[in-house]
């Protein structure tokens, strides 16, 4: 089975102050590390074992600028056969541009599979919608939230999918597919520097966004970016470590839970 | 016809209590509120519709995405075009919207948490729930939504008349994808959704090897450990341990989450605890929102000087 796998390089935000700047206009990124997001290491694990079970190869996709690259050698360094680039300079915030430029970048050049893979979302913009979107514009089937592949035949996968509250459901879905797969399907190998740098001497091809550009217009738009809502303000215990964790304590013997 | 086209959220004979949420943005929205279903038996208050659509299927059916695309497709040459096609941002709610999207080239904004009327903008988290951005659709016609669980069900009521109810006969089957069956989750000895007392653990916690620490800890303050999804995908705590919309919801008297952000996918699992208290090193952290009380530190020196306080 030959697969394809969506992966991107995202700013890693949980531990960074953001600030909002240009009035709204925009988030400045510029002191915020990037890193793989974290979906999609999983999205390419699971290509990369279906491979190595099937005898298929596996190609990695990225949107994104020039540093893109970097995931790419990553997604090479864990067992990928080749990376592509659809080089595109903005960040682009609807995903219906995003699914419109890999689906004419998949019919103009011609790129065969039998299944595509991306993470259920991307951390930065939570979106979870470019694969969904895609397998519409190619006429194909496709599920999301898959916590486990469970058969992999000729012209069909057995996948399962999460719901809510620990329930799954099993689905058959025709191949060629797109699966969105979510964390936890599997322990994504570790990669080293070593890896990595032997990874950079497979040929990855950079395609210019711009000539996938049909109908990839924005149908929604960012108006201003603001701060998330102030709801009740949390009672801040401080001072000196040990003074807060009496305080601590002290609450927790409030409510009972500890004498 | 002005209207908003909601797609019920159903699951094994339930209709979900995120299903508040879609007719609560509706009411904000001013639209016509049509719910499509199943037609199954459901217990709801049909009363807070004006139209309800049901479609002569199987549930597995309907919460199929190739399969709701045509009863939608129905629906639209019936009724015209709705305003807006609004589902939850659940497992199958987002599903469903993102592969409508790409069918029918329409424009989808998914997990909305908020909606300015004035502005006729919608409101969606960004970077780890730091960030929202206000986003608006660029062109005219059916815009799709996803709802974040939780955020617009204060704002349903019931309307003057019953609602009127139709039928949708037909229902064509995909056989690119089809049900098998519900998998449910193994069953295990330990249930923290009847503890008390939660000593939750999140991704701040580094790695596997911390574990056995905070493990002490929950013994020491006879707590019930438990964690964020990124602990359990990583298999450093059960699965039953989880916490979050794909895990347990909990409620317990008091809830200490340390190094877990507030992501609302975790927060949606918590934030009825009688009282939260979280730690965590950074400031702006999400989950200080929804806390009672916060501390910000680093948690294995809060773990220790706990430890340290409750040994001696
Ligand atoms: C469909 C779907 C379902 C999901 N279901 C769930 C679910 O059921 N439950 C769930 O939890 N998540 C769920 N998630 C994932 C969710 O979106 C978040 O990714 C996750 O909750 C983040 O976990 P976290 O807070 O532990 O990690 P992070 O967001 O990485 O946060 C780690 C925190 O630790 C802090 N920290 C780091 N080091 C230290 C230190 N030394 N001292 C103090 N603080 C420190 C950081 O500041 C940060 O705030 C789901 C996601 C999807 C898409």
């Amino acid at each position: 089975m030959n697969l394809l796998v969506f992966t991107k390089r995202v700013p890693a935000t949980q531990e960074e102050e953001l600030r909002i700047v240009d009035d709204g206009k925009a988030v400045d990124l510029s002191k915020v590390p990037f890193k793989v997001n974290d979906w999609d290491n999983y999205a390419v694990e699971e290509a990369v074992q279906i491979a190595e079970k099937t005898g298929g190869t596996v190609t990695a996709i990225s949107i994104g600028d020039k540093e893109s690259d970097e995931v790419l050698r990553r997604a090479i360094a864990m067992g990928a056969k080749d990376g592509f680039l659809i080089e595109k300079e903005e960040i682009l915030h609807d995903p219906g541009v995003r699914a419109a430029l890999v689906n004419n970048f998949l019919k103009k050049e011609g790129i065969a599979y039998d299944a595509i893979f991306t993470g259920v979302q991307s951390e930065d913009d939570q979106f979870a919608a470019v694969g969904g979107i895609l397998a519409a514009k190619l006429g194909i089937p496709y599920a999301s939230m898959v916590i486990g592949i469970d058969a992999v035949e000729k012209d069909h996968l057995i996948a399962r999918r999460e719901l809510e509250g620990g329930l799954q459901e099993r689905v058959k879905i025709t191949s060629p597919c797109v699966l969105a797969i979510q964390s936890g399907i599997n322990e994504p190998r570790y990669v080293s520097i070593m890896g990595i740098r032997k990874a950079s001497k497979v040929e990855r091809k950079t395609y210019k966004g711009a000539d996938y550009s049909e109908n990839a217009n924005n149908s929604i738009e960012v108006v201003r970016w603001v701060y998330p809502p102030k709801k009740g303000a949390a009672t801040m215990l401080t001072g000196e470590l040990d003074e807060v964790c009496k305080q601590l304590l002290g609450v927790l013997k409030e409510k009972g839970v500890y004498q | 016809m002005s209207y908003a086209l909601i797609i019920a959220e159903v699951r094994r004979g339930v209709f979900e209590e995120r299903n508040l949420d879609t007719l609560g943005i509706c009411a904000l929205l001013g639209k016509e509120t049509v719910l499509l279903m199943p037609d199954k038996p459901y217990t709801f208050n049909e009363n807070m519709y004006d139209t309800i659509i049901k479609a002569k299927t199987e549930e597995e059916v309907f919460l199929n995405p190739l399969n709701i695309a045509g009863i939608i497709e129905q629906v639209i040459s019936a009724r015209g075009k709705p305003d807006f096609i609004i589902l939850t941002h659940s497992s199958s709610g987002s599903e469903s919207a993102v592969y409508m999207a790409g069918l029918f080239s329409l424009p989808v904004v998914t997990d909305v948490s908020g909606y300015d009327k004035e502005r006729n903008i919608f409101f969606k988290s960004y970077y780890s729930d730091k960030i929202f951005g206000e986003f608006k659709s660029s062109q005219e016609g059916t815009c799709i939504l996803t709802v974040r669980s939780g955020s617009f069900k204060e704002f349903v009521g019931e309307k003057a008349s019953a609602p009127k109810v139709e039928f949708i006969e037909n229902v064509s089957v995909s056989e690119a994808r089809t049900f098998v069956e519900y998998v449910e989750e193994e069953k295990t000895d330990i249930d923290i959704t009847k503890a008390e007392f939660l000593l939750s653990v999140g991704r701040g916690i580094g790695n596997k090897d911390e574990i056995p620490d905070y493990e002490a800890l929950a013994g020491l303050l006879k707590a019930v450990l438990s964690g964020s999804r990124p602990v359990i995908d990583k298999l450093w705590l059960p699965k039953a341990r989880q916490v979050g919309t794909s895990g347990k919801t909990v409620k317990p008297k008091v809830y200490l989450a340390m190094g877990i952000s507030g992501a609302f996918q975790h927060i949606a699992g918590m934030k009825d605890s009688d009282c939260i208290i979280a730690v965590n090193k950074d400031a702006e952290a999400p989950i200080f929102q929804y806390a009672h009380f916060g501390i910000v530190a680093d948690i294995h020196k809060v773990r220790d000087k706990l430890k340290n306080i409750l040994a001696g």
